[in-house]
């Protein structure tokens, strides 16, 4: 690839190639702005336009500023419980303190939580659970050595993309009433239990520990490992037994590892709607199910006002995370993990009860992660009595024979397949861009930059902290009714371009995750090497940097494709009366008729999502931060 | 080929400045080293020659041409760097290769011929198709010269080459840069905090601290006669005496330290900052080891032993004269816990004057 130009042709050929070459030359030194532009013009138009939508809805009453949607909320106990008497009054502080004094002299009875207390409370026990599911794993993995362990290690990551209403499906199938765990209870003459309708809120809770726990462990492991061995032996030498040396050494810094997932938990878990949807319904709303709920019934305004009232926790909650999270940023890979002791060395060592507890775990774990998926798995080819392939002679029948306004299967495939490739196309270069402006500027010179590439980071992973429905009702609202602009114009995108839009800003924030860890450990020197050598910003990061951060590049990708595949709350939306809907929507569509169908859909869902993350283990992407 | 001018350059971060004010003028051809403590600003200044730092003030020029706000692929500079910086996932060859996608290899060359050439120069020949993790320390940063040499650059900037290498690694590859430096003929910038490596291979050598050069010189200049008492500490091992003049003729001063009278002859450096000299102004002066011997019978003082380190040609000893630090360049290890060594009035050299002293409050 030398810049050699051609040596024969006329003046007029040689001025043409000259202004190519100049083109070319600007394009190349103008590339890495150019993305960075277009990526804020997508952000603008696709991420905050449709949230600023969401907030204007929220606070104008008629055309003028009022809060008096946020007052009507506040103090009404049925959204705050007990404290829409705070907001009601807020200076009466004595009335507040004596009833705050009357309760706890009472001995705490219960006490009304409303719509946000009780979506807290749900978000807090789920929390507890998936530490309660997820640390044990992380003990495990961290320090046994069996076969598979390093398997089950990558797939952790698994549950986090897999669709909440694929999940919910697993879960049916799972626990329902003729689901594989009344099956099996039913061997030995027990059963059967309705799991579901008598205790939905257990299973709600358990079915967000089946995508947190991996997720706490995920990043539990990670900490354990990078515990420096020699620190430990440290402490050993110096008089430390080895319970006390774990308190003092493993235990602090496991701590923020601990804590990020807690976080990152109740978030999430803040935020839910398919699960609860799904196996909750209405009874077990939380916030988020009931704006969908307001938004059905065409209440627009109350479900804005709920929607931004959520995004301030959540936003807060993200907050939080992000500064700690860079808090903790500091710390360094060890240079020598603790070595990995073998789970079952022999057999009278595997029957130690300290061992027998790790099985009996690790059964726990069989029924919670491998049951639903499996149970679904099954479902598609069992029918009460035995094996059957009618769910899926349904799907292909339905694919010959349905009416065009029924939810025909293959479009459904061909639509999240394709959506999923095109979101690759806008969500690489999108997350790329963010992670090379962030960690460059975090970089180079002194502490202004430093901040901005803060405030940059926290702009761009907005994405976590707004709820699927919050972006869908401004999506809807905005770009799908269109607004007016000067002109007589009108700002409206609808369809394929509005659909891969979204799932591009959705999955965007998973490749800068995979990427900017990377980025930041390469040596700058390579960048400049290149840059003294002769070659632009953008060729320096496409020849230098890019090649050797592939690895989180495809996990990036990997991620993209799974999310954009699994995307629901704002395709649902986006969707809606079109042809443009995925598998996720017509499993949903399937749901409420025919569970078998629906479950037939949802393995096809589960089984390329699972291959997307196949083919990238086998490309050599990595999925760990450490 | 090039010559370098900085005129007035200063760099601030925030609250902290590295550089404040750095003056330099680098002949074409020249190998030029940049040598201070760590954090003395000698990395920022190359950096800044470099373009990967833009100065706050000041300005950078190659040629008179103004170098301010031009990107550090339009500066046609070679870096090397302290930790190679080679692309692991390119070749030797590829590495060597990689400027000549944007630059045009020298006239009557195609871009492999040059790799080979400059891989013969560096030593190197045939180990084009290695990967950089299957080479040495010492092979990488001579691929990494390579790499920095082939485009032809106006200017060759080496950024601690040697600090991760071992210590006989060093000294070799060394007069390798040196040689080629000179067959070259490229100007050179060297930034290093070894001392002893400045004053090996430089033609000239800036002594930065605390973002200011505190002096520049050939290395004989900068060693005999250092224009700071901070120069005269940090290159080489120094004997420094704090005093007072007590009388002065007109090329010797009679200067006195703890109680004990030395006649010394001012370096003629000195001589004409000197001439303001009256008895009971205050003067700092510094002996080199080397001049201070038990064999000389002027200045004599009685050193106390401390502890003594055998380097096998010589022996360093470190002792104490009345308070004073002393340090000697001896043949044979002490055999007593007292020397009595002596230096020759022209071995004295002075480094600080009361006046730079007031003229610094």
């Amino acid at each position: 690839m030398t810049t050699g130009r051609p040596d024969g042709g006329s003046a007029r050929d040689r001025g043409r190639v000259r202004v190519h070459v100049r083109v070319r030359d600007w394009l190349e030194r103008h590339a890495l702005g150019l993305i960075a532009l277009l990526t804020a013009v997508v952000l603008g138009v696709m991420l905050y336009l449709p949230v600023g939508v969401v907030f204007a809805e929220a606070v104008f009453v008629d055309g003028r500023l009022s809060l008096a949607h946020f007052r009507e909320v506040l103090t009404d106990p049925f959204y705050v419980g007990v404290l829409s008497q705070v907001f009601t009054d807020p200076l009466a502080i004595g009335s507040h303190l004596a009833a705050l004094g009357g309760w706890i002299l009472a001995g705490f009875p219960s006490f009304p939580l409303g719509l946000f207390g009780f979506t807290a409370y749900q978000a807090a026990l789920s929390t507890v659970a998936s530490l309660a599911l997820g640390l044990p794993a992380a003990y495990v993995l961290a320090n046994y050595e069996f076969r598979g362990r390093r398997t089950i290690r990558s797939l952790t990551i698994l549950p986090f993309v897999l669709p909440g209403i694929m999940v919910a499906v697993g879960f049916y199938a799972m626990f329902g009433q003729a689901g594989t765990l009344n099956a099996i209870l039913g061997v030995v003459g027990l059963g059967p239990y309705p799991f579901i309708e008598r205790n939905p809120l257990a299973i709600v809770i358990v079915a967000h520990a089946f995508y947190n726990a991996p997720l706490v462990a995920r990043i539990t492991v990670a900490a354990w490992e990078s515990v420096d061995v020699r620190a430990l032996e440290t402490a050993r030498s110096l008089g430390a037994s080895p319970r006390r040396a774990f308190v003092d050494v493993v235990v602090p810094q496991l701590l923020p590892a601990v804590t990020t997932g807690a976080l990152l938990t109740f978030i999430f878990t803040f935020m839910t709607f398919p699960i609860v949807l799904a196996l909750g319904g209405l009874q077990l709303a939380t916030v988020e199910v009931w704006v969908y709920a307001r938004i059905q019934r065409l209440a627009f305004a109350e479900a804005a006002t709920l929607a931004i009232l959520e995004t301030i926790v959540s936003l807060a909650l993200t907050y939080a995370y992000l500064r700690y999270e860079s808090a903790q940023a500091g710390m360094s890979r060890a240079a020598a993990p603790p070595p990995r002791e073998r789970l079952f060395p022999d057999l009278r060592t595997a029957l130690e009860p300290w061992r027998l507890a790790i099985v009996g775990y690790g059964v726990l774990t069989l029924v919670v992660f491998v049951g639903p998926m499996v149970s679904m798995v099954i479902g598609g080819f069992t029918d009460g009595g035995g094996f059957t392939l009618r769910h899926y002679e349904f799907l292909i029948r339905r694919q010959t024979e349905g009416a065009s306004y029924q939810t025909l299967p293959w479009p459904a495939i061909r639509n999240s397949l394709l959506f999923g490739v095109a979101t690759l196309f806008v969500a690489m270069p999108m997350g790329v861009v963010i992670s090379v402006v962030t960690t460059r500027s975090g970089r180079e010179g002194g502490h202004h930059s430093g901040r901005w590439a803060t405030i940059i980071d926290t702009l761009a992973m907005v994405p976590l902290a707004v709820s699927g429905i919050v972006f869908g009702i401004g999506l809807l609202r905005g770009l799908v009714f269109g607004i007016p602009l000067i002109g007589g114009w009108r700002l409206q995108i609808t369809g394929v371009v509005a659909i891969v839009a979204a799932h591009a800003v959705a999955a965007y924030p998973f490749v800068t995750r995979n990427v900017s860890p990377l980025l930041a450990d390469l040596d700058p020197a390579l960048v400049e090497s290149a840059r003294s050598l002769g070659a632009s910003r953008y060729r320096a990061l496409l020849d230098v940097e890019l090649p050797l951060v592939a690895s989180g590049i495809v996990a990036g990708a990997a991620f993209t494709f799974a999310i954009s595949i699994g995307e629901f709350s704002s395709t649902v939306i986006l969707a809606s009366g079109g042809e443009t809907y995925t598998m996720p929507v017509a499993v949903e569509r399937y749901l409420g008729r025919r569970n078998g169908p629906a479950i037939a859909m949802g393995t096809v869902l589960l089984a390329i999502t699972g291959l997307s993350f196949v083919v990238v283990d086998r490309v050599g992407g990595r999925f760990e931060r450490d | 080929m090039t010559d370098l001018t900085l005129e007035g350059v200063s760099k601030v971060y925030g609250e902290t400045t590295a550089l404040r004010g750095i003056d330099l003028a680098v002949e074409d051809g020249e190998f030029f080293t940049l040598v201070g403590p760590s954090g003395c600003g000698k990395t920022t200044t190359l950096r800044t020659i470099a373009g990967f730092e833009e100065p706050t003030a000041g300005s950078v020029r190659f040629d008179d041409r103004e170098m301010t706000g031009v990107p550090p692929e339009d500066r046609d500079v070679g870096v090397v760097f302290q930790n190679y910086a080679l692309f692991p996932h390119m070749t030797v060859a590829e590495n060597v290769g990689y400027g000549l996608r944007f630059r045009d290899p020298p006239a009557g060359t195609t871009r492999e011929e040059r790799i080979l050439e400059l891989l013969e120069l560096v030593d190197l020949a045939g180990m084009g198709e290695r990967r950089p993790s299957q080479l040495s320390g010492g092979q990488r940063q001579r691929v990494s010269l390579a790499r920095a040499l082939a485009p032809e650059p106006g200017l060759l900037l080496l950024d601690e080459p040697m600090s991760a290498l071992d210590a006989r690694l060093r000294e070799t590859l060394r007069r390798q840069v040196k040689r080629i430096q000179s067959e070259l003929e490229i100007t050179t910038i060297y930034v290093t905090h070894d001392q002893e490596e400045a004053l090996a291979i430089s033609d000239r050598v800036a002594v930065v601290r605390a973002g200011t050069v505190e002096q520049v010189g050939t290395p004989k200049e900068i060693y005999r006669r250092p224009a700071t008492r901070f120069v005269a500490e940090f290159i080489g091992d120094n004997n420094v005496f704090e005093g007072e003049v007590r009388t002065r003729s007109s090329d010797e001063l009679r200067v006195r330290v703890s109680g004990r009278e030395f006649d010394i002859v001012p370096a003629d450096s000195l001589a004409e900052a000197g001439t303001g000299l009256e008895s009971g102004d205050r003067l700092a002066f510094c002996v080199r080891p080397e001049a201070l011997t038990p064999t000389v019978e002027t200045n004599r003082l009685s050193v106390t032993v401390e502890t003594s380190e055998f380097l096998g040609e010589t022996v360093r000893v470190h002792g104490r004269w009345n308070g004073t630090p002393i340090v000697l360049r001896l043949a044979e290890p002490p055999d007593a816990d007292e020397l009595t060594v002596g230096f020759a009035p022209d071995g004295a050299h002075v480094v600080e004057l009361e006046s730079d002293a007031r003229g610094n409050d």
